[in-house]
């Protein structure tokens, strides 16, 4: 039995106590409830992972399929998914992700009759997505989507791509997909080009680093199911699909797959969907998946990101700080730590530190940083005393050691985000590069300290009681 | 992000954007995430753009 969801959440109630809660009422998740109990909780700041016993499906039947939803709202329950403690989640897991990922562990094979995903096969019309208890996440949102990660491969070279990709639910057996101009866009294309339909098996629920590792920023090419393995820490098992036999191969231990084929040259209207950066996408045409069959394990969960909100934030920050930060580190050995902040979608804004030898090394991370992700838009490089991880800190940095017409560089016409509200341009976009750093060539002013031995002898207890201390606010 | 147009739903008053490149102009219908009902975008009440 390799890595599986099941055995995950068993481990996260032993460990983490309260970080998951189970939800024992019916919930409607097309029908908005879902989101509107994340949303409450956000506004409360508090993000457990959700798991919903009773989810309505799209018929409005009970589903026999429970809801995991929120579960990478924070790095603690992402540091344990890769076998880390909670308490290592901030940089020491983004840089255990980009050790792991420096390596590829190639897939095993397993037979159907070994694969937990095989127990319930359903081909052709006895397929129903109609069965899922299927979120609607947002108003403006005009179905239900599938956000999980549709994998597709190469027509040429034969790898894999993995990736998280929104699937509007069309009709039982019909999904609308978005594909922004990356890895899986370029797959279909080449098939497009030919006329031919590409093969597409959507993951919905596994072991939370098979997600994780998806997001990995290899160059294309670089077949996500070796790269997975690597970020799982084991040879991620495969197993022949239904609709492609061993051509194409699909996740052994997943809790659900949907497989079926992306039309060529057939568009219809989609979204808008609520995005990753806390806007809608507009409608436009998409490709269209015709589903030809789904295969569960028989107590399959069926999961959802809470896109636009911490749940897809975290998770897409951690792959990019490991993976940028071994970059720049092979270019500035003096970087110290990296970071993708909440406020910036864990994508668009890119902290770094550096421990600065010479003026010149903040620009040449910056620089590494926005070549490595298209993402990054906005790179501030700090001092090694900030922490990349408390964003005062940071704008403090900002506020007192940036000069405008000195510190601040723009990049124009460099690729960016289809789905950025801010560009003009549907492809192109700007990058800025902020030097928050002291100057190493010229004197500069010191930080304020009150002295070490004052603080070392100077016990807060000997002079509040802990009573008090334990009462008052919070800023 | 692509330009944008915004529409109004004939139907239930909805408004919503959809990308101009794509939809504005084309003769396509649009569908209505509040209401499911589709139109074509000359038929909206409302357009801005």
């Amino acid at each position: 039995m390799g890595k599986n969801l099941h055995d995950f959440l068993s481990q996260l109630e032993g460990q983490l106590q309260h970080d998951l809660v189970r939800v024992e009422q019916t919930v409607s998740p097309a029908q908005f409830e879902v989101t509107a109990l994340l949303q409450h909780l956000e506004e409360m700041k508090k993000f457990p992972a959700l798991f919903f016993e009773k989810p309505l499906n799209l018929k409005g039947k009970p589903s026999r399929f429970p809801l995991l939803s929120n579960f990478f709202a924070t790095r603690q329950r992402c540091a344990l998914s890769l076998g880390m403690s909670a308490d290592d989640a901030k940089l020491a897991l983004s840089l255990e992700y980009a050790r792991r990922e420096e390596k590829l562990i190639s897939p095993v094979t397993v037979s159907t009759k070994e694969a937990p995903v095989k127990e319930v096969v359903k081909r052709g019309d006895d397929a129903d997505l109609y069965e899922f208890p299927i979120v609607r996440h947002h108003a403006m949102d005009p179905a239900p989507y599938i956000d999980m990660t549709p994998v597709m491969k190469d027509p040429e070279q034969g790898f894999y791509n993995v990736a998280f990709l929104r699937n509007m639910v069309k009709g039982p057996r019909r999904l609308g997909i978005h594909m922004s101009p990356r890895h899986n866009w370029q797959i279909h294309r080449k098939n497009e080009e030919k006329k031919r339909p590409t093969p597409v098996a959507i993951v919905v629920g596994h072991h939370p680093a098979f997600y994780l590792g998806a997001l990995n920023v290899s160059p294309f090419g670089v077949d996500d199911y070796a790269r997975i393995g690597a970020v799982m820490g084991e040879p991620l098992r495969l197993t022949a699909s239904e609709t492609w036999g061993e051509d194409f191969m699909v996740p052994a231990d997943a809790e659900i797959v949907i497989e079926g084929h992306v039309l060529p040259n057939v568009k219809e209207v989609e979204a808008p969907f609520g995005e990753f950066t806390g806007y809608y996408g507009p409608q436009r045409l998409r490709p269209v998946i015709e589903v030809t069959a789904i295969t569960h394990r028989r107590n399959a969960v069926f999961q959802h990101i809470f896109v636009g909100h911490r749940d897809n934030w975290v998770l897409g920050g951690i792959p990019k700080e490991g993976s940028l930060f071994n970059l720049i580190r092979g270019i500035v050995p003096t970087v110290k730590a990296i970071h993708f902040p909440i406020s910036g979608c864990c994508r668009f804004n890119c902290y770094v530190s550096v421990d600065k030898k010479i003026d010149g090394e903040t620009r040449q991370a910056a620089l590494a940083a926005l070549a490595g992700c298209d993402f990054v838009k906005h790179v501030v490089v700090v001092d090694a005393d900030i922490d990349v991880y408390n964003e005062e800190q940071v704008m403090w940095a900002m506020a007192t050691r940036v000069q405008a017409d000195q510190d601040v560089d723009i990049i124009k016409n460099a690729k960016g985000n289809t789905l950025d509200p801010s560009q003009t341009d549907d492809i192109m976009t700007a990058k800025m590069i902020i030097d928050a750093t002291r100057p190493v060539q010229r004197p500069f002013a010191a930080r304020v300290e009150v002295p070490k031995e004052a603080l070392a002898k100077t016990r807060l207890e000997d002079f509040i009681s802990p009573a008090i201390l334990e009462r008052l606010p919070k800023a | 992000m692509a330009n944008i147009f915004w529409v109004t739903c004939p139907k239930c008053r909805g408004e919503f954007y959809c990308h101009t490149q794509e939809l504005r102009h084309k003769g396509i219908k649009l569908l209505c995430p509040y209401c499911s009902h589709q139109f074509l975008d000359e038929e909206s009440p409302r357009i801005m753009e």
